[in-house]
C-alpha cells in the first residue's frame, strides 16, 4: 500500500478480497439480467408524426397550425429568443432573462419559415399557388389580415369531405388557395422536408429538425401527447411511450412543474431550472453543509449498513 | 526540479498497486452497501458496448432491424440499471457519510459524473428519432431557452444531440468516472463512523 493508505488502516484487521472477480462476477450478473428484461419487454419506439398524417387525418388541425401562425397566435410567433427579438413572453425572474444573454441564435420567422417557404417551393410546380402568393405578398398588411381572420373563423366551422377541407364561403382572397396547397403539400410527405431545406449547399445534408419541430410543437404534438399520457401535468418529459419506467430519476426536476406556483407561472421553466440547479449545487457541497451533513449521523443507517462491524467490536 | 521524479513520488505516495488493484481490504468492507458503486460501473460499461454497436450501425438501424431493436433494447435496460445502481450508490453513500476524513473530492467529483449521467440519458432521448425525441425534445427545449442553454445547445438539433450523445458527453463522463475511481482506490475505502467525538472528521 502507499503511505497514505498505509497510515489511514493502521491497527485495521484486513481480508482477503479479489477485485477483478468481483468486478467480472456483478458484470455478467448484469449482463444476464438485462438480457432477460430485454427479451421480455422489449423497448419503446413510437414512430415520429409526421406532417403527412396530420393533414390526412387531422387536416383541420392542421390547416389551424398554419392559421395561427399567419395570424401571429402560435406558440412559435413571439418566442423571444433564441428564435426572435420578441421580449413580450422571454422567462424572466427579477427582471432578469438568461435567454437574452445569447440572444437570437437560432432565427425563425414563422410567417416565412412556415407559409411562405414551403408555397414557394410548390408555386415552381403549381401555378395557382403561384398567382395566389404574389396576391398575397403584393396585398397590404390590413387586407392580409381580413383574409386571415376570415379564413380562420371559416375553419373552426370546416367540414372535411373526402379529405378535402370544405369551409363557408367568404372572402379570403388568395389564402384558401395557400392553405390548401399546404394541405395537398403535407399530405404529400413533401412539407417536412420543404419547411427544412435551406438555401446553402450545405443544407443537403442538414439534421437539424428544429423547424419542423417548432411547426407543430402546439396544439398537435399536445393531442399525440395527451392519448399517451405523456403532457407536463403527467410529469412530461420523465415519461415514456407505453409501459416502460421512462427517466424517472427526474422525477425530482418534473415534480416541481405539478405544484402551484411553477405549474401556472410564465416563468416555470426558468425557475424550476434555477430551483434544480441550487439543487445540484447542494448536493455537490454536502459535505460542507452544516445539519445536512449530520444527517446520516442522527438517521443512524451506517448502523445497519456497517452492523458487522460494530458487532464484532463490541 | 525534475518533473518526472515529482510526478514519481506523487504517485509512489498516493497510489500503490495493492491501492489500485487491491487484494485485501478492511473487515468493514462487508456490506450491500458497498455493490452499487460496482453495479453501476458495471452498467456503464455494459451501456457502453451496446452504445458502440448502435452507433456502428447507425442511429436509425434500430428502427428497421430486429437485430437493431435488440441491441437498443439492451441499452435501454442497461441505462435503467445504470441509474438504479447509481442512485443507491448515491443513497448509500450519503448515509455513510462517506465524504469523511477528505474524501469530499470523492463525493463532488461522484456528483458531477452523477450530472453528466443525467445530461447523457437526456441527449440519449433526444437522439432516438422517434416520437419519443419529437416530444420531449420541443418539451425540454423551453427549459433549455429559458436558462439560456438554448443559445449553443438546441435540443431540436438532431445532428448536434446525436454527436454530444454517441461521443463528447461520454468522453467527459469517462474521464470523471476513472478519476472518480483513481481517488477512491488511492484514498481506500471510509472507516465507519465512530463515537461523537468524530465529529470533527464530518467532512
Amino acid at each position: 500500500m502507499s503511505k497514505k493508505t498505509d497510515q489511514y488502516f493502521k491497527g485495521i484487521p484486513m481480508k482477503p478480497y479479489d477485485l477483478i472477480k468481483e468486478g467480472l462476477i456483478v458484470f455478467v450478473a448484469i449482463t444476464i439480467l438485462v438480457f432477460i428484461l430485454a427479451i421480455i419487454f422489449s423497448s419503446p419506439d413510437y414512430p415520429p408524426v409526421k406532417a403527412k398524417e396530420i393533414a390526412t387525418y387531422e387536416p383541420v388541425a392542421y390547416l389551424q397550425t398554419f392559421a395561427d401562425i399567419l395570424q401571429g397566435k402560435s406558440e412559435i410567433s413571439n418566442y423571444g429568443p433564441p428564435y426572435d427579438y420578441d421580449k413580450e413572453n422571454e422567462q424572466n425572474i427579477f427582471g432578469i432573462a438568461p435567454a437574452s444573454i445569447l440572444g437570437v441564435t437560432i432565427p425563425i420567422n414563422a410567417i416565412n419559415d412556415f407559409v411562405i417557404g414551403p408555397l414557394s417551393h410548390l408555386a415552381v410546380i403549381d401555378k395557382n399557388v403561384s398567382k395566389a402568393l404574389e396576391e398575397f405578398k403584393d396585398a397590404s398588411p390590413q387586407q392580409r389580415t381580413l383574409w386571415i381572420d376570415a379564413y380562420a373563423n371559416a375553419l373552426n366551422s370546416a367540414k372535411v369531405v373526402s379529405g378535402q377541407v370544405q369551409v363557408s364561403n367568404g372572402d379570403y382572397g388568395p389564402v384558401s388557395v395557400m392553405m390548401n396547397g399546404l394541405l395537398e403539400l403535407g399530405k404529400s410527405g413533401l412539407l417536412d422536408a420543404s419547411i427544412q431545406s435551406g438555401e446553402t449547399p450545405y443544407s443537403f445534408y442538414t439534421l437539424n429538425f428544429t423547424k419542423p419541430l417548432l411547426l407543430f410543437q402546439g396544439k398537435i404534438y399536445h393531442s399525440v401527447a395527451r392519448s399517451l399520457d405523456m403532457l407536463g401535468e403527467d410529469w412530461g418529459i420523465s415519461n415514456e411511450t407505453g409501459n416502460y419506467p421512462g427517466a424517472w430519476w427526474l422525477w425530482p426536476y418534473t415534480f416541481w412543474y405539478q405544484i402551484p406556483p411553477f405549474s401556472t407561472s410564465p416563468n416555470g421553466d426558468l425557475e424550476v431550472g434555477l430551483i434544480m440547479i441550487a439543487l445540484f449545487l447542494v448536493l455537490l457541497f454536502l459535505p460542507f453543509i452544516p445539519v445536512l451533513n449530520k444527517i446520516p449521523r442522527w438517521t443512524k443507517i451506517y448502523k445497519t449498513i456497517w452492523r458487522d462491524w460494530y458487532k464484532n467490536k463490541n | 526540479m525534475n518533473l518526472t521524479r515529482k510526478t514519481q513520488e506523487i504517485i509512489r505516495d498516493n497510489m500503490s498497486m495493492e491501492d489500485l488493484l487491491p487484494t485485501k481490504m478492511p473487515v468493514y468492507v462487508n456490506s450491500f452497501a458497498y455493490i452499487f458503486g460496482v453495479i453501476t460501473l458495471s452498467a456503464l460499461g455494459f451501456v457502453i458496448l451496446t452504445g458502440i454497436i448502435l452507433a456502428a450501425f447507425g442511429p436509425q438501424w434500430y428502427h428497421f432491424s430486429n437485430a437493431g431493436h435488440f441491441v437498443n433494447s439492451l441499452h435501454f435496460w442497461g441505462v435503467q440499471i445504470f441509474f438504479a445502481g447509481l442512485i443507491s450508490h448515491l443513497i448509500t453513500k450519503f448515509f455513510m457519510a462517506a465524504w469523511r476524513d477528505g474524501r469530499w473530492k470523492t463525493w463532488a467529483l461522484g456528483i458531477i459524473a452523477f450530472g453528466i449521467s443525467v445530461f447523457e440519458a437526456y441527449t440519449g432521448y433526444l437522439s432516438q428519432t422517434n416520437w419519443d425525441s419529437q416530444w420531449i425534445s420541443v418539451q425540454a427545449k423551453d427549459a433549455m431557452n429559458a436558462l439560456g442553454i438554448g443559445g449553443f445547445f438546441n435540443a431540436l438539433d438532431t445532428a448536434q444531440t446525436l454527436t454530444l450523445h454517441v461521443i463528447v458527453i461520454p468522453v467527459i463522463l469517462i474521464i470523471f468516472v476513472a478519476i472518480h475511481l483513481l481517488v477512491v482506490r488511492s484514498d481506500g475505502p471510509v472507516k465507519p463512523i465512530s463515537d461523537k467525538k468524530d465529529m470533527k472528521s464530518e467532512r
